[in-house]
Parts: structure tokens; sequence; C-alpha cells
């Protein structure tokens, strides 16, 4: 029987998509003072 | 002595349709991923944090550290900022990236393990490297003098290595419960062709991730160093 473990799956890949995406937008924030 | 970088045009362009490339390609793969990857039968959908986890891993470790590696010791040899700043950015982003494989890996571990976290070799060296490199970010903020940041980042990057190459061999010298490469090994490996493709394809977008980041922080840095 295939254990039921997607909650992990999606928080893991939820997880994932903060990091990358809050790294992102910290680049951009950061490059905003510089673009002026 | 060491040589300030000049203003470059095409590197200090405004926007970079690399990371919305890029962005695109991480959706594509998880969508593949989640609905079109069959479900591995022990482990159930949790195993599929392995399309994320290990090149998160991979890519920040090897790509991002590797370059921050290299490119500080072509500061040391030639004293060009540029490389300097390379390797601050790479630095940075190779953070990034491990701190998804820190975040990920506990969370499969979980599921197979039955323990969000032990101490073994690879995840506490692991996240020695972690504390290492956020010192060599936070390093580079404490010293004013370009030179002297530049030269002292670069020694402490270089003494990365050996320690990446022991997380890298830990899973062979020591009894982990970090599992052993399932597909970077001698033998072929124990996937099956759909789950196969969908982690080569992972591997290849993070890459894709990766070069996007680099490419924007860089754009940064040069912005910074022409204050």
């Amino acid at each position: 029987m295939i254990p039921d473990n997607a909650i992990y799956l999606e928080a893991a890949y939820a997880a994932a998509a903060i990091i990358y995406g809050a790294y992102a937008v910290s680049i951009w924030w950061r490059a905003r003072r510089y673009r002026r | 002595m060491h040589s300030r970088i000049s203003s470059d045009s095409r590197a200090l362009a405004p926007f970079d349709w690399s990371i919305v490339v890029a962005a695109i390609a991480v959706i594509g793969v998880a969508i593949r991923a989640i609905w079109f990857t069959p479900i591995e039968a022990r482990q159930g959908a949790a195993q599929k944090i392995y399309y994320v986890h290990p090149p998160s891993a991979f890519v920040g470790m090897y790509v991002g550290f590797g370059l921050m590696a290299i490119a500080s010791g072509v500061y040391l040899w030639l004293h060009d900022e540029r490389a300097d700043l390379l390797a601050e950015s790479s630095g940075e982003v190779g953070l990034a990236f491990l701190t998804v494989a820190l975040v990920t890996g506990p969370i499969w571990g979980k599921t197979v393990w039955g323990a969000w976290w032990t101490w073994d070799a690879r995840l506490t060296s692991t996240l020695f490297l972690w504390f290492l490199i956020a010192g060599y970010l936070v390093l580079r903020g404490a010293i004013d003098d370009r030179a002297l940041r530049a030269r002292y980042s670069a020694v402490l990057a270089l003494l990365s290595v050996p320690l990446i190459f022991f997380i890298h061999f830990s899973v062979y010298f020591f009894r982990t419960l970090h599992p052993m490469p399932i597909v970077l090994k001698p033998s072929s490996p124990s996937l099956s062709p759909e789950m196969l493709t969908t982690f080569a394809l992972s591997f290849v977008v993070m890459l894709v991730l990766y070069i996007a980041l680099l490419r924007a922080r860089y754009r940064l840095a040069l912005w910074s160093a022409r204050e």
C-alpha cells in the first residue's frame, strides 16, 4: 500500500518556491536603488 | 595591485529575460514531477521531493561554491575585481540553493527516517558549510577596504573546498542515514525511465535558474562596485 504523505511533498515544494522567490525579490529590491 | 572595474553597458542592462525563462522552466518541471511522473510505491508522493532536493544541493554546492572558489583563486592570482564580484555573487546564489536543500531534506527525511534531522556526517558537515558561506558573506559586509575584503574573503572561499570534498565522500567514509547516490554512480541508475527523465530535467532547470540568478546578482554587484 502506497503511503499517503502528499502533504510533505506540498510542504517541500512550497518551501523551495518561497526561498527561491524571496531571494529573486531580494536581488530586485537591492537593485532598485541603483536603477534610479 | 587591485584593479577596479570599469562600466560595462551590457552587464549593466536594467532587465534580463533569463529570470523569466528560468521561472517558466521551473514551473514546467514542477508540473511534470507532480502530475506526470509515477509515484514511488514504498515512499509515496513524498519521494518526489527527490526532484528538488538533490538538484538544489548539487547546483548550490558544486556549481555555486565551486565557481566561487575558482573565481576567488583567479582574484588572488590576477587581482581583478570582477573575479571577486563573481565569487561573491556565486557564493550568495549558491547559499540560496543550499538553503533549499537543507529545508527540503528534513521534510523528506521525516517521511522515510521518521526524524526531521540526525547529526550524522553528511547532514552536519552540510550545515557547517552553510554557516561557513554565511560567514563569508558577513565578512564581506564587515570590511570597507575593497582590496582587503577581496583578499580575505577569497582565502575563506578557498578554505570551503576541502569541506565540499568531505561532504561528497562522507556517505562512503561514515555510517550515515543519508543514502548514497542512486543516479551518479558507476552502475546504471536505480530509477525508472520516467523518473530519470524528470530528474535530469530538474537538474537542467536548476542550472538554468542558477545562471539567471547569478546574472542578476552579478549585475547588482557591478552596480554596487561603481558607487
